[in-house]
């Protein structure tokens, strides 16, 4: 996707405002059509005058009256000149700007364009309020273990999280913009001396090379810089957890921050790290292990059971002792197995989409009209088997394991092929589609590095850190997938064996 | 056309990877049915037969590696090049183009065949070939590194084929192999050849070579990998040997699969099923490493992208899968190839390494003349 929105930026050389006030006024009106919503305020004093140019819905008013107007009105023998207004404003951000655009800019910003006629320049004074919620618990990862923040839309407070999190001074932030029309703020975060430069620059030139007029959020960002845009699975991870966002960071990772955008994205970040939850750090190590491997088996079982049923069945190949119970249960059901399968994978899939669409209280019916009333009757009605109903509740339930949301949909959406070719081929159709998902999952990349790391190229020392987890004294390198250049985390304990009872 | 192949640093692999190459591509369609080719030549001494089967190819080994030292950074096209000139080399690569793209048709073929035997009586051949031949054609296009990347995977992904043998062990008569060394020196190499087809696809080192990140260690992991393979069949070919009775193994046609039949899970009937399905992604890393050696050599000779190569190729394998109709006539290509490889993977390689030994020696003593005149 990266290769057509790559495209050089035009400059238009920018010009002057006009001296006087009036012109001024037209020609800030002509660049902005906002009707009403742009509002002036001029003073007077002996023969001079003053005029206020913002945006009514982007100033903070009563902060533009007290800090702003109310020091020019009082103070009587202020002379008006730029230099003098300021040095009386008790404003921080404020800067000399007489380039229309710049001013344009400014005022759509939410600042304030205070003018004094006939002078050189102007000045540009920050009093803009943003509308933002409060912090609050993270909902789409929910978490029992550690730490509820979220990151909201506000990408100052975001930044503010972070900072408290990491107080390194080499900690980087710089500054981005996306999209030709919308301008939105997006801040390059890492950490300077660990994270890799190519990482850094490869994040860097992708965004700056962006040529799109609007980006909806990181999540879009995400689509947008990753290399392979076909792929039904995500090569970067959306979070919105600052503390797995530290822990990313401080394994060398680089992190963007989108202004309006309640995700943080981040990478590389190979295959694995989609079923890594911020829990297994905080639990003790033998039990994040024992987590970590029930959702990764979660995750198989899931793509898996479904096309396996179908494959057995169609091909009967069970067991006398389970081919009674299966043949009962499947006795009223007119329909070939895949058929069986396709439908009732449907019927789930229709239920999380309406449960999700749905306000909470009516989402919780909808569980139980579904779950219960529906399944039974589909049952009874003879339109699927006892036994499927179950497969199928596991592995919807096994793909609801995944901690990033945006991979366990890829593993739903994933079965259905799956569950076609099992039909039509049985166990060779199931291998059919393992084999060209292995292709897949090594042809893909993330920043560059292998998304199969650290299995394929296998990298022993980083197996600890996403595919196991192992106690905390056994990592004290860095992960290599990601190129860190300060390599240690903390200096190894020289293992001293005490014999018994010294 | 250069001698010598520098690929991009980012193409590299480490030597570590050459124990998965050379194992995943010598395990293939020709292990299922060893233990009973052996047999038939050598009888209940057939294990140790292979066991020697297995030296010999790490004989062989130490000979391409030692020819390919000679370069900086050659595979054998490029080799071939140096060796005959540019007609006679490229006449002779392209030979052996043939022969990989040969393997690639039989490999596929026979993998249909089990799987029509086994599984799916009716299934038209052409529907399986096309699938297997887009699934390579889809790796290779990847490159080397996903190349490698199926093999590695497929090591370790059956693996656990391995401990599954040792069920048939519980209803083993381990009288069946005494007397232990019953055969002669004739019937051993005869014996031995017909080892070749299941142990062939080692002579693939000579192409990847140039993509090796720590050259001085190939030796090493490549010996490793083919230990491996040898300690892998021995076993094979000695379970078989002690499971079936005397003239049973003589009987049947793919002894491997026959065995997975005893195995049996609570919740599935016919273990075979699995075990045929799964043998797909073992002949996967020999289809996608056969694809890519002969379409790589498509672009050093012709000159052409890769990609048209592979396409090409793999148009030409599937046209000739129309040929085949019978089990006799598949028989025959798999003899025919089998046969060929000995040749082109035994007895080749070593001849050339020494042409090459003694023309580089040649080469020294010249210059060494040179320099004391």
């Amino acid at each position: 996707m990266i290769k057509w929105l790559l495209g050089k930026k035009s400059t238009e050389p920018s010009k002057a405002h006009s001296f006087i006030i009036d012109e001024l006024k037209e020609q800030i009106k002509s660049e902005l059509k906002v009707g009403s919503e742009l509002t002036y305020r001029t003073l007077k004093k002996d023969k001079q005058k003053l005029v206020f140019c913002f945006m009514d819905s982007l100033v903070y008013k009563p902060g533009l009256d007290e800090f702003i107007i109310a020091p020019i009105q009082k103070n009587a023998k202020l002379e008006w000149t730029c230099e003098a207004i300021a040095q009386i404003l008790p404003i921080s951000d404020l800067s000399a700007v007489n380039q229309l655009d710049e001013v344009v800019t400014g005022i759509i910003e939410g600042k304030v364009y205070i003018y004094v006629e006939g002078q050189p320049y102007g000045l540009q004074a920050d009093v803009s309020k943003t509308v933002e919620r409060g912090i609050e618990k993270a909902e789409t990862e929910s978490l029992v273990y550690g730490p509820k923040i979220a990151f909201t839309e506000s990408l100052i407070g975001n930044i503010n999280i972070l900072r408290h999190n990491i107080k390194d001074p080499n900690l980087c932030m710089e500054d981005l913009t996306v999209g030709t029309r919308s301008k939105s703020k997006v801040k390059l975060i890492y950490i300077k001396d660990i994270a890799a430069e190519e990482h850094v620059n490869g994040f860097r030139e992708k965004i700056n090379q962006l040529e799109i007029d609007h980006v909806a959020g990181a999540t879009v960002l995400g689509q947008l810089i990753e290399n392979n845009s076909w792929s039904v699975f995500p090569q970067l991870v959306t979070t919105e957890l600052p503390d797995r966002v530290t822990i990313a960071l401080m394994r060398g990772k680089v992190v963007v921050l989108m202004d309006r955008s309640p995700d943080a994205l981040y990478g590389p970040t190979p295959f694995f790290t989609f079923f890594e939850s911020t829990e297994d750090v905080y639990m003790r190590w033998n039990m994040g292990l024992g987590l970590r491997f029930l959702r990764l088996l979660a995750a198989f079982l899931s793509v898996l059971l479904t096309p396996a049923y179908v494959a057995v069945l169609t091909y009967e190949v069970i067991p006398s002792a389970l081919l009674v119970s299966l043949g009962q249960s499947r006795a009223n059901v007119p329909f070939p197995p895949v058929f069986e399968a396709l439908l009732l994978e449907f019927f789930i899939e229709l239920l999380r989409e309406a449960g999700a669409r749905l306000p909470t209280k009516v989402g919780q019916t909808m569980g139980i009209v579904g779950g219960i009333v529906i399944g039974q009757a589909a049952v009874d009605a003879g339109f699927t088997s006892n036994i499927l109903i179950i497969i199928i509740a596991l592995s919807a339930l096994g793909s609801f394991t995944t901690p990033s949301y945006l991979m366990g949909t890829a593993i739903r959406m994933v079965r259905f092929p799956i569950i076609i070719l099992a039909g039509i081929l049985g166990g060779i159709g199931i291998m059919i589609a393992f084999c060209f998902f292995i292709i897949h999952l090594l042809k893909l990349d993330t920043m560059g590095g292998s998304y199969l790391s650290p299995v394929y190229p296998l990298r022993w020392k980083d197996l600890g850190y996403s595919f196991f987890r192992v106690p905390t004294q056994y990592l004290s390198k860095r992960p290599i997938t990601n190129h860190p250049i300060d390599v240690q985390r903390f200096s190894a304990p020289k293992a001293k064996k005490k014999d018994v009872d010294e | 056309m250069k001698v010598n192949l520098h690929p991009k640093e980012s193409l590299l692999f480490n030597a570590f990877q050459l124990i998965f190459i050379i194992h995943s591509v010598q395990v293939g369609v020709g292990v299922v049915g060893l233990p009973k080719i052996v047999f038939l030549e050598t009888k209940h001494d057939a294990w140790i037969v292979v066991f020697f089967a297995g030296v010999l190819t790490s004989v062989i080994l130490w000979f391409m590696i030692v020819m390919l030292r000679q370069y900086d950074s050659a595979d054998f096209y490029g080799i071939h090049v140096d060796v005959f000139g540019k007609w006679l080399g490229n006449f002779l690569s392209f030979g052996y183009i043939i022969y990989l793209i040969a393997c690639f048709f039989v490999i596929f073929m026979n993998y249909t065949e089990i799987v029509q035997v086994w599984i799916f009586p009716k299934l038209p051949t052409w529907q399986l070939a096309f699938i297997l031949i887009l699934l390579a054609v889809y790796a290779v296009h990847g490159g080397i590194r996903v190349i490698v990347g199926v093999s590695f995977l497929s090591v370790i992904g059956t693996l656990w084929i391995i401990l599954v043998l040792f069920v048939p062990l519980r209803y083993a008569d381990f009288t069946h192999i005494y007397p232990i060394m019953n055969v002669d020196i004739k019937h051993m190499l005869k014996g031995i050849q017909r080892t070749s087809l299941s142990i062939m696809g080692f002579e693939l080192i000579m192409f990847v070579y140039p993509f090796v990140k720590e050259k001085h260690r190939a030796l090493l992991y490549v010996q490793i990998g083919n230990l491996f393979t040898t300690f892998t069949y021995t076993l094979v070919t000695f379970i078989s040997i002690v499971f079936f009775a005397e003239d049973g193994l003589s009987k049947v046609i793919w002894p491997v699969i026959s065995m997975l039949k005893i195995v049996r899970l609570p919740n599935l009937e016919r273990f075979e099923f699995i075990a045929v399905s799964f043998w797909m992604l073992v002949i996967l890393p020999n289809l996608c490493l056969y694809l890519w050696a002969s379409s790589k050599g498509f672009s050093r000779i012709i000159k052409r992208t890769q990609k048209m190569g592979i396409w090409i190729i793999a148009i030409v394998a599937f046209g000739a899968s129309f040929f085949v109709k019978a089990r006799y006539q598949m028989n025959m290509v798999t003899d025919l190839v089998a046969k060929a490889g000995f040749y082109a993977a035994f007895c080749y390689p070593v001849v050339l390494s020494i042409i090459v030994y003694l023309k580089k020696w040649l080469a020294r003593r010249k210059k060494s003349h040179v320099k004391s005149a």
